[in-house]
């Protein structure tokens, strides 16, 4: 187990090292200038020669390779980034400074993330809270009428793109029927005012958790008639056990491992930042943030971003697979 | 699969009624191949045959567009924009050329759209045939780089396997949506003053798509090849002396089929309803026709116009719908061990 722990922490930073350098060599190689937008931002959009004073400030003359370890290094200690004659203090960890702002992007990453971590943490409770009992009641019901209507509703639904769910839900309920409670979407910080927080995201989880669920529904349906069938089912029902102690004790706790996996990915995805809702219901969250970014060509918040949501579903993967391996007393890590 | 079976056997898989094997009408039954099976199944699935009939709709609009805008006599060509527009109603269409404030007029069925006075139906024709081209080019890209990569690391093993697995496993770890944000951009601005930058940019965005959208094949096609690489009859045109290509391509292929088609029927709506969802945030088609792009500029006149919203809303979500409900119905149909 615990070799085997840091192995996959191992190739898990070799990923994150590559990912890192990929990006970091899209922006060096990439189309214009690097330093264009910025020193066009600066000098009210008269650049011309003084782009070389950008250039060289931010190092785009150096080797490529100098430059990245410069990064790296950065990362773990911190480094100053001088912007053409204003040097700029950057603590560990620093991914750089935002060119729009002329902030920390690691302190701006920081402060956005509890928008973000709300629109994922109440999501990710619903999908789990509308999943796993429809999923169970089909189940318990498989053949019946009710389990097709709803297998087939649900497929329907899963099938529709998801941004369109979500923007639906948002156009009418929000902007057209004004609906109590949903009316003013967006992040207000759970300290200030806990019900408008409340307000303000309820709309973006129902959306998601209804979409999501539906995933939820399908895999807990499928585990949880394999396990209905199994031999210990009919022993617990045998020795006479109580029906709903037979289905929810003995079966659904079978039933939910592979549910736990998929879970876990989908709650790092999320926490990456959720473009999609974020956008529609107006979070600024870090999903948006990267959005914004990449219309106003931020580079460094752009790859701070991608690198971001990189290593959140890395470690959600390990984290799955090392409760897997617990749930599970057949999988044996190696 | 590919050994020859005996047909009583597969003749249980069918609908057919069953035979008396002593009858002399007995020979007539011909062996079906599996492929054959499962579009028998197809054939019957009601829900699938519609879905084919919409996607065929489709295909035809994207065909036919410039023919059919014709016909309508429309353009995506606007000239002279002001005099369609009530300007002092926040640039709404005038009561004449249609919604929200008029009626239904021939000249516009669609009606037009504010601020720009482009004509819907127009748009939304060569919108089918954007969403379309790229999308069954994404598929056609990805699916040929995940067959090679999967058939290579599943048939050499070793460190070859090591190597593209890795690969595999690092693409997957990367979300989509965040690589198709960071690159598109980049690659469009590349070309931004070249001539045919519309054209470009369908092509960057194709590269995108495929980049990130060839792994669930390869994955797939590897675990199978993995399986049918130890089955006798590949030792045994082994121990034949047949090159390797040829076992690939003449062994190996045919009996990879339903996980191509499998993947395919995946990728086909993943990657129209990512073509549309790029184009909302504003970073996949910014230059042209595209139903995700007009869906973006519909959200601000939603309240005055939800019509205009609407009709892009209906071709994503019918065509992505379809073709989801097409591919369920395909692996179904594919999958033997479905209960009917």
């Amino acid at each position: 187990m615990f070799a085997y722990l840091v192995k996959r922490l191992i190739s898990g930073a070799l990923v994150v090292t590559l990912v890192s350098i990929a990006i970091f060599l899209l922006f060096w190689f990439g189309p214009s200038s690097p330093a264009q937008t910025i020193c066009d931002r600066e000098t009210s959009n008269r650049c011309g020669d003084r782009i070389e004073i950008y250039e060289k400030t931010l190092g785009y003359n150096n080797p490529v390779h100098e430059e990245y370890l410069k990064w790296a290094k950065g990362v773990f200690v911190g480094r100053d980034i001088q912007i053409a004659s204003t040097t700029y203090e950057c603590d560990a960890p620093c991914l750089g400074v935002s060119y729009l702002t002329k902030q920390s992007v690691s302190e701006e990453l920081a402060s956005r993330l509890p928008a973000t971590i709300s629109v994922a943490v109440g999501g990710a409770f619903l999908y789990l809270l509308f999943g796993i009992p429809i999923g169970v009641a089909a189940a318990r019901r498989r053949g019946t009428v009710a389990d097709k209507a709803l297998v087939s509703s649900f497929l329907f639904l899963s099938s529709i793109p998801y941004y369109l769910f979500a923007l639906l839900t948002w156009l009418y309920l929000t902007v057209l029927w004004e609906a109590p409670f949903v009316s003013d979407t967006g992040y207000f910080p759970i300290t200030e005012n806990p019900a408008k927080w409340f307000g303000g995201m309820f709309l973006a989880w129902v959306a998601l958790g209804i979409f999501g669920c539906t995933q939820y529904t399908r895999y807990t349906r499928g585990a949880m008639v394999e396990a209905l069938s199994e031999d210990y089912i009919r022993t617990a029902r045998a020795k006479g056990l109580r029906e709903g102690t037979v289905v929810y004790k003995h079966g659904l706790r079978a039933a939910l491992v592979p549910v736990v996996t998929i879970f876990g990915i989908d709650f790092g995805i999320l926490l990456a930042g959720t473009i999609f809702t974020e956008r529609i219901f107006d979070i600024d969250g870090i999903g948006f943030w990267s959005l914004q970014a990449v219309q106003q060509k931020d580079l460094p918040v752009v790859a701070a971003t991608a690198l971001f949501s990189a290593v959140l579903l890395i470690i959600s993967n390990l984290i799955v697979d090392v409760i897997y391996s617990v749930l599970d007393p057949r999988v044996r890590l190696s | 699969m590919s050994q020859p079976t005996a047909p009583e056997t597969l003749g249980s898989l069918t609908d057919e009624t069953s035979v008396d094997p002593n009858s002399t009408s007995a020979k007539e039954i011909a062996g079906k191949s599996p492929m054959q099976i499962a579009a028998g199944r197809l054939l019957k699935d009601k829900i699938a045959m519609a879905c084919a009939f919409v996607i065929l709709f489709f295909v035809l609009i994207a065909v036919f567009a410039g023919v059919i805008s014709k016909l309508f006599g429309v353009s995506t060509d606007t000239v002279l924009a002001s005099q369609y527009l009530d300007v002092l109603n926040g640039g709404m269409p005038k009561p004449e050329y249609g919604p929200p404030n008029g009626g239904f007029t021939m000249d516009h069925p669609f009606g037009i759209a504010p601020r720009t006075a482009d004509d819907n139906l127009a748009y939304w024709l060569y919108g089918a045939r954007t969403s379309l081209m790229i999308a069954g080019g994404a598929t056609l890209f990805a699916s040929v780089v995940g067959i090679v990569v999967g058939l290579l690391a599943g048939f050499l093993g070793g460190v070859v396997d090591k190597v593209l697995s890795f690969f595999v496993d690092t693409f997957l770890t990367v979300p989509f949506i965040l690589a198709a944000l960071t690159i598109a951009p980049i690659l469009n601005e590349r070309f931004n003053s070249s001539d045919n930058y519309p054209m470009i940019q369908k092509v960057s965005l194709v590269a995108v798509l495929a980049m990130f959208g060839w792994m669930g094949m390869a994955r797939l096609i590897r675990g199978e090849v993995l399986s049918l690489r130890e089955r006798e009859f590949v030792h045994a045109a082994r121990v034949l002396g047949m090159p390797t290509r040829r076992i690939l391509f003449k062994e190996l292929m045919p009996n990879l089929a339903a996980p191509i088609i499998i993947s395919i029927s995946l990728m086909l709506p993943a990657f129209v309803a990512a073509e549309a969802g790029l184009a909302f945030l504003g970073i996949g088609v910014t230059d042209g026709a595209s139903w995700g792009r007009t869906i973006s500029f519909a959200v601000t006149y939603f309240e005055q116009y939800p019509l205009y919203l609407w009709e892009p809303l209906i071709g994503v979500v019918l065509l992505v719908l379809s073709l989801n409900l097409l591919g369920d119905a395909i692996r179904d149909a594919l999958d033997p061990k479905t209960r009917r």
